[in-house]
């Protein structure tokens, strides 16, 4: 039965890889990167070895591997949505017993290529403490507890997260908590890093991090090559002792997956009324800005890409406020324009098959082009001067309203434009409906940053004429800042204008092949 | 166009579709008369879908026409397809709107007054016996209820031709026998409805007309009685479709 969870794994992971030659081709390019920095780190292991004071060795693999054993417990859970390749919950029907099930998803968890490279990761900080012989023979099994810890822990994590996000609402509870742990990080994230860069903390940081359950099984061969055999012992009990409690809490969890593999979650009444479909012109293009605005409010992947939206510009100010007075602010505004316009160069991927509605109903191309924008050009209108005055007021330079709200509007039109033609030319995977906002889909990764950059790059082309005019204004020509206002006020409508008819054209052309790729995406 | 064409609530042509190797539908010729009551079936596979998907915009063929009472789907789209309401099998919806929100999204889209469109939603809720769901969300709807909103999504904008993929999966005795009341009074104000389904039993009591379909082909096609040939509809369609296994001694353990 073991035997054929494992190879039930393989299988997966073989036919996940052989799905499109495109993934495939993707694939080989992130394995190479892949293997250079894998390359890179095995190497830096192995010249710690030789390392003068050990130290050095210690503090470098008992931080790496507390960073290492944290992001195995996090990011299958942020970054990627739950594992959905051996979900628990799919063994409920088969009588396989729990004490194999559990053998059986450990070992299967092994086969994937991040627990490859935690092996071999852990292989090598052998080689760093082959410095005496018993810490040698330390070494090998402090790293399979290492490793093994790592991959119980994503398994624990992984197992509860699904538990909860079972049912609707616990899931879009947890995104709203993850949202809430990414602003937090990202506020905090400057005050932290700031202090972490004065030397001597890292060493102290390590001793630390050597008595928490993250670093029990790295820092145990340290004490050994050390001569502290006693501590080195006991960390290494500890963490045997820690790797057996996270089985026995996985076993627990993966019993109420079990049992009951499907949460159901009872729908409450929303609001009786039409919400924006009462307030929109009804007219399709009000039909499509209705929809997507209720979609802005009630869908966790909108609401994501709304919060970063806010965010990123936010951070600008708050670098400001901690540093000197630094010229950032002046970018909120071209920051945020650039991220409205360029955030819609996708939107059609996460309508997902929902799409049919507006194949069948026969709704013209610039109707639903021009219908998806309103929400981001409605949060546009207000942001962009809101953010264009502060920007203005902490500088203290004026003088540059002009430039800095036009560039804004200029990235904003410029972005559009972009989006209405690539959102109708070619889709890329994002997370289903319901599914995780931050989980990405697998095998999209070179079609996706290519699109990514293509819609990027266009955006600054089409507005380099106001870009390049702010410049100048920020460089002191100031007469320069009304020239790219007003480049942006005539040449970004115009801009908007022709990206329309275009994506207009590629829609009316190509909408059912367009669904046709959608279906082919989940 | 031949005044057989014409006559026709819809009218297919030779239509192909592969997928890859897979030949889906295979040169597939069909004509469904106005004010008919036809059902499409089919085992797993056979292209019902593909069909359907092709004959009403959704899917561009590999060859072949389609027309929707005279209109060419492919070329007259606009048209076309303010001629037929559609329920698609195995699309998603825009299951974030409230039920009453998704069923006025369709006919705005279309381009139906605010006013129209309200009405017809709340009456098409009432008929349904949604009006407890309609401020629901759809992706909190069961199975079942989620296609009766996709019918009234369906039926919004007062359609000529519907085109119905598999309707009464996962809907309970008391919702289909509302649906099928409703679809009857369609069909005999004139209307046409076309259905798929793998379930002979439906078909053969709502249907007039039927069509068997295997290997992306018709293999018969009249009226009931016509395609029936003195047999039952399940018979008859084992008889066509073949492929079913004797089992003879096979499975013995299984029989205790």
């Amino acid at each position: 039965m073991v035997a054929h969870i494992v190879r039930l794994k393989w299988q997966l992971l073989r036919n996940g890889l052989l799905r499109s030659t495109p993934q495939l081709i993707g694939l080989i390019f992130a394995g190479l990167y892949g293997l250079g920095l894998l390359g890179g780190a095995m190497m830096g292991l192995i010249g710690l070895r030789f390392a003068v004071p050990s130290d050095v060795a210690r503090t470098a693999i008992v931080v790496g591997g507390s960073a290492l054993t944290l992001g195995w417990a996090v990011i299958p859970v942020i970054a990627f949505g739950t594992d959905e390749t051996l979900d628990p919950a799919r063994f409920a029907t088969f009588a396989v017993p729990r004490r194999q099930l559990v053998l059986g998803l450990l070992l299967a968890s092994l086969v994937s290529v991040p627990a490859l490279v935690t092996a071999l990761l852990g292989l090598a900080t052998v080689i760093t403490w082959s410095r005496s012989v018993l810490a040698v023979l330390v070494a090998p099994v402090a790293a399979a507890v290492g490793v093994l810890t790592c991959v119980v822990l994503s398994r624990v994590t992984t197992t509860g997260f699904s538990a909860v996000s079972r049912s609707r609402r616990g899931r879009e509870a947890l995104s709203a908590l993850m949202l809430l742990v990414m602003i937090g990080v990202s506020v905090a994230g400057p005050s932290i890093t700031k202090p972490l860069s004065t030397p001597g903390l890292l060493p102290d940081l390590a001793d630390v991090l050597g008595w928490s359950p993250l670093g029990l099984a790295w820092a145990a061969p340290a004490d050994i090559v050390d001569g502290a055999f006693g501590s080195g012992l006991l960390r290494l009990a500890l963490a045997t002792i820690l790797l057996v409690v996270a089985l026995l809490a996985w076993d627990f969890l993966l019993r109420g997956a079990l049992e009951n593999p499907r949460g159901t979650s009872v729908g409450r009444v929303r609001d009786t009324g039409l919400g924006w479909f009462g307030r929109m012109p009804s007219t399709p293009v009000g039909a499509v800005a209705a929809r997507c605005l209720t979609y802005w409010r009630r869908d966790p992947r909108y609401l994501v890409s709304a919060v970063l939206i806010l965010l990123l510009p936010l951070g600008l100010l708050l670098s400001s406020l901690t540093g000197s007075g630094s010229g950032w602010p002046l970018a909120m505004a071209p920051v945020t324009g650039y991220l409205l316009g360029w955030s819609m160069h996708n939107d059609v991927a996460y309508d997902g098959t929902a799409f049919w509605t507006h194949v069948a109903t026969g709704v013209s191309g610039s109707a639903d082009r021009m219908g998806r924008l309103v929400p981001l050009a409605a949060a546009g209108s207000v942001l962009l001067p809101v953010y264009a005055t502060l920007g203005c007021a902490i500088t203290g330079r004026w003088e540059l309203w002009p430039a800095v709200f036009g560039v804004g509007l200029g990235f904003l039109l410029a972005g559009f434009a972009m989006s209405n033609v690539l959102s109708a030319l070619k889709p890329y995977p994002v997370p289903e409906p319901g599914a995780n906002p931050f989980s990405s889909p697998p095998g999209a990764g070179g079609l996706t940053v290519i699109l990514q950059m293509v819609a990027g790059l266009g955006t600054v082309v089409l507005n380099t004429p106001a870009l390049a005019f702010g410049i100048g204004a920020l460089m002191g020509h100031s007469w320069m800042a009304w020239g790219a206002l007003a480049l942006a006020v005539v040449l970004g409508p115009a801009t908007l204008v022709l990206g329309t008819r275009w994506g207009n054209m590629v829609y009316e052309r190509r909408a059912p092949e367009l669904l046709a790729e959608l279906s082919r995406l989940r | 166009m031949s005044p057989g064409e014409s006559s026709a609530a819809l009218s297919l042509r030779g239509l192909c579709k592969s997928y890859g190797p897979t030949l889906a539908v295979d040169r597939l010729d069909l004509d469904v008369p106005r004010g008919s009551f036809f059902g499409l079936v089919g085992p797993n596979g056979a292209g019902k879908t593909t069909t359907l998907s092709m004959a009403t915009g959704l899917l561009r063929p590999d060859a072949g026409t389609a027309h929707v009472l005279g209109h060419d789907v492919w070329s007259d789209t606009v048209h076309a397809k303010q001629l037929v309401g559609i329920l698609p099998d195995g699309l998603r919806l825009f299951d974030r709107l409230t039920g009453l929100q998704l069923i006025c999204y369709s006919g705005l889209l279309r381009g139906m007054g605010r006013t129209v469109v309200t009405d017809r939603a709340h009456e098409l809720l009432g008929a349904l016996g949604l009006e407890e769901a309609g401020g629901k969300l759809v992706v909190d709807y069961s199975a079942g209820m989620t296609k009766k909103i996709s019918l009234a999504c369906a039926l919004i904008h007062a359609p000529r031709l519907l085109v119905l993929d598999e309707p009464f999966e996962a809907v309970d005795p008391v919702s289909a026998s509302t649906i099928r009341q409703i679809l009857e009074g369609y069909a005999a104000s004139g209307g046409t409805v076309i259905l798929s389904s793998h379930v002979m039993d439906l078909v053969q009591r709502v249907c007039d007309r039927v069509a068997i379909v295997a290997a992306g082909q018709i293999r018969a096609v009249g009226t009931l009685d016509e395609v029936r040939a003195g047999l039952t509809l399940e018979e008859r369609f084992v008889d066509l479709v073949g492929g079913q296994t004797d089992l003879g001694e096979g499975l013995a353990w299984l029989r205790t």
